[in-house]
């Protein structure tokens, strides 16, 4: 569509160009049919010039001079009407081949016919000029309009700059560069030049002053001149832009200036625009790094804190009453300090995790994985907690491979596992299955617990969101987050059930990516 | 092992409270501990004592654990164990790759200590005695007549298939490394094409386990490699 657009563009630009030259030569042909509109005239007449009054002859010089005037406009139909009277004067009035008049009556009537050409020629030159006024209006009006719609699709300063460049050299054919300043307030030029009329060869300085001034600029060097505009809007400056007039006509032109500032406006506050839009998403940014912190603040001092106390506190009392306890008393001591160091040492990887991941985008190492061996490997890492409930595993045989980071889909299938493990009573039921469904594989965890409140399928994947029942359980509540994050990664999604006979269901969707060729291995061994 | 020789081990760790433990907890099980605090003492204690195993950390101040692993390699062939934290995953597979035999990651509890002590111990103890009959549970390998077991009843395998689990039995109770696997069975050139070693692993677990999604010997390693069970280490 853009593509399109700059075609009619240009084409409106070759035919004003044609306009103009054709301009320049009609005003030529104009004044030659001016020059040749009264002798055709004269031949017209001479033949006729007994049967016809002088009043009738002079009104064919008026005819002449009004075809000119329509056609050629003021200057021609005045050379016309002023070469009309002699040639009357010389040719039809008495005496004839003579330039003087001596009838009243022909000199009253050559003067009017003056009049009238020049009245007549001045009428309808104002309309041409009307007509043309219009039409370079409707032009510029569409050129804003044009530039004002490719704006509104920019998404940042780059984008702003190619359209800006572009509909200058567009509408003013002029070269024009758009500097913006770095963090540290100094101009730069753009890292990459993207078009083919981007203005190089700007003085930096200059523009910096610009910016620093709050003032249009001008260079003039012994070739061209490169002015520098502040892009200001709101007061605050966003950038300035360079911009060098073709030769032969000037920006600050009257007639173009306003139509200019216009189109210097309308870039100024799509920058601000954007710069907005920037400003309230970093705000965001922040205030939502802030509640991370300050949840995770109060989620370990709490978390952290009462395994440390229990632990501090069996440390203190084997140590300086050792010899008050009773050996089964000791071990009891001792069996506290594992369990909660056990505790500590999950909730502390587990945070460690999640850190990590949020820190930055989750960089996956994507290989050819089985989801046979990542349900394995997660089982038994969970062994010890499983104790002996009952697991059911579901994988049809022939699954795909997956292209997928093995850890990290590991630890989604170890945290739904765990998940699973805290909030049915010990002894229930896990399912793992899968299901390969067009493009897709679907792996589903479900317990046969109390499932998930109705209303809340969405927000327990939010950050630090825990279930009211989990509050004596050790979590964070940062598990299913970081779930759904490192599924959404892979392109997949995550969302939860509870399944009729059954408790939360969570189900896993991964893409199925085409899987590579075995090239006839099993014969290249033997 | 013998009563009378008891193992001696060198402990490579920078943190003096883990090398006391470490130190405490071998000693009562009746192996004989020297220590090095980094790892250039290590590597001149390796070649003065000749230990019979080293326990590696792999955040050591001086020289990085992969380099340190490399030297011990072209001094000996001697067990060695890695520890490392939870941020160095990648250092660990590469300290694998690089010759070590197994790792542990940190915090470990002193039972899976003993395990992967008694493994590599016992991989020694194997190379030394060129076995011929491997068992672990229900599973028997005869390494001589190549064939394979499941309680009695022999199972037919494929030629790349006894292969993957001859060097899995080779290093029974530890773990082997995706590269080391692809290099062994396919070559060189094929260290990177892990959907070989996903298929073939497949229909081994197809074969050898009932139930192929929680596997009793072939156990899966996610982002390492593969570790065969080895029974006695369950006991320890």
């Amino acid at each position: 569509m853009r593509k399109n657009e700059s075609g009619n563009e240009q084409d409106h630009q070759i035919s004003e160009m044609r306009l103009n030259r054709r301009r320049c030569s009609s005003r030529l042909q104009g004044y030659a049919w001016g020059i040749a509109a009264p002798f055709i005239c004269t031949l017209m007449d001479w033949p006729l010039r007994h049967v016809l009054g002088p009043a009738s002859i002079l009104m064919t010089y008026l005819l002449g001079v009004f075809l000119v005037a329509s056609r050629y406009g003021r200057g021609a139909s005045i050379i016309a009407s002023l070469l009309s009277a002699p040639v009357f004067a010389f040719y039809f009035a008495h005496p004839i081949f003579s330039f003087a008049i001596n009838d009243l009556e022909n000199i009253i009537g050559l003067g009017v016919m003056i009049v009238v050409a020049n009245v007549t020629s001045d009428f309808l030159e104002r309309v041409h000029l009307q007509a043309e006024i219009s039409k370079q209006r409707e032009n510029r009006a569409n050129a804003l309009y044009r530039l004002s719609q490719a704006l509104s699709d920019a998404h940042n300063q780059q984008s702003v700059a190619t359209i800006a460049v572009s509909h200058i050299y567009d509408d003013f054919g002029a070269l024009s560069v758009l500097l913006f300043p770095d963090p540290e307030f100094h101009l730069q030029y753009p890292s990459d030049m993207p078009l083919g009329h981007s203005l190089r060869g700007v003085d930096l300085k200059i523009a910096q002053q610009t910016y620093q001034q709050h003032t249009a600029k001008q260079t003039s060097e012994s070739t061209s001149s490169i002015a520098y505009y502040s892009l200001e809007h709101s007061q605050i400056i966003q950038g300035v832009l360079a911009i060098k007039s073709p030769a032969g006509s000037d920006l600050t032109n009257p007639k173009l200036v306003t139509f200019f500032d216009t189109f210097l406006n309308l870039i100024s506050q799509t920058l601000e625009r954007l710069s907005l839009t920037e400003q309230a998403n970093n705000a965001n940014l922040q205030a939502e790094t802030e509640s991370l912190r300050n949840a995770l603040l109060s989620a370990i001092s709490h978390d952290l804190r009462t395994p440390l106390t229990r632990i501090i506190g069996a440390g203190t009392a084997l140590v300086e009453n050792n010899e008050d306890f009773s050996a089964e008393e000791k071990l009891d001591f001792n069996r506290v300090i594992l369990d909660e160091a056990q505790r500590m040492s999950e909730l502390t990887s587990k945070m460690l995790d999640m850190a990590r991941l949020t820190a930055g985008e989750i960089i996956l190492h994507q290989e050819w994985n089985a989801l046979e061996e990542i349900v394995g490997s997660a089982l038994n890492r969970l062994e010890k907690n499983l104790g002996t409930r009952p697991i059911r595993t579901l994988l049809p045989d022939h699954l795909p491979l997956l292209w997928i980071d093995a850890v990290l889909v590991e630890q989604v299938l170890t945290n739904l596992i765990e998940n699973a493990i805290k909030y049915t009573p010990a002894g229930g039921p896990i399912d793992i299955s899968a299901e390969l469904l067009a493009g897709k594989l679907a792996i589903t965890v479900s317990d046969y617990g109390r499932g998930i409140p109705q209303g809340m399928e969405e927000k327990v994947f939010d950050k630090f969101y825990r279930l009211e029942s989990e509050s004596h359980q050790g979590g964070v509540g940062l598990g299913l987050t970081l779930c759904r994050a490192i599924i959404e990664a892979h392109g997949g999604t995550i969302h939860t059930t509870n399944q009729y006979g059954k408790g939360a269901s969570f189900i896993i969707n991964l893409p199925i990516h085409e899987p590579p060729e075995l090239n006839c291995l099993e014969g290249m061994t033997e | 092992m013998t009563d009378e020789v008891k193992p001696l081990i060198l402990v490579i760790e920078d943190d003096p409270q883990t090398r006391r433990l470490l130190k405490t907890n071998l000693c009562n099980r009746g192996w004989r501990v020297i220590e090095a605090e980094n790892g250039k003492n290590g590597l001149s204690l390796v070649k003065s004592d000749s230990p019979d195993l080293v326990i590696l950390d792999l955040g050591l101040p001086d020289i990085d654990g992969i380099s340190v692993t490399k030297r011990l390699r072209q001094l000996s062939d001697l067990p060695v164990l890695v520890l490392s934290a939870r941020s160095q995953e990648q250092n660990k597979i590469m300290a694998l790759d690089a010759g070590a035999d197994d790792y542990l990651t940190k915090p470990f509890s002193t039972g899976e200590l003993h395990a992967r002590l008694q493994a590599l111990l016992r991989r020694v103890m194997r190379t030394m005695n060129n076995m011929e009959i491997f068992q672990t549970g229900e599973l028997t390998v005869e390494l001589a007549r190549r064939k394979v077991f499941i309680a009695g009843n022999e199972v037919h395998i494929t030629p790349i298939e006894y292969r993957l689990l001859s060097i899995l039995v080779r290093h029974a109770g530890l773990v082997v490394t995706h590269r080391q696997l692809l290099k062994e069975v396919w070559g060189g050139e094929h260290i990177h094409d892990q959907h070989y070693l996903r298929v073939y692993m497949g229909q081994l677990r197809h074969k050898l386990e009932i139930n192929p999604a929680r596997p009793r010997y072939l156990r899966t390693e996610v982002g390492v490699g593969y570790r065969l069970v080895d029974d006695g280490d369950e006991e320890s």
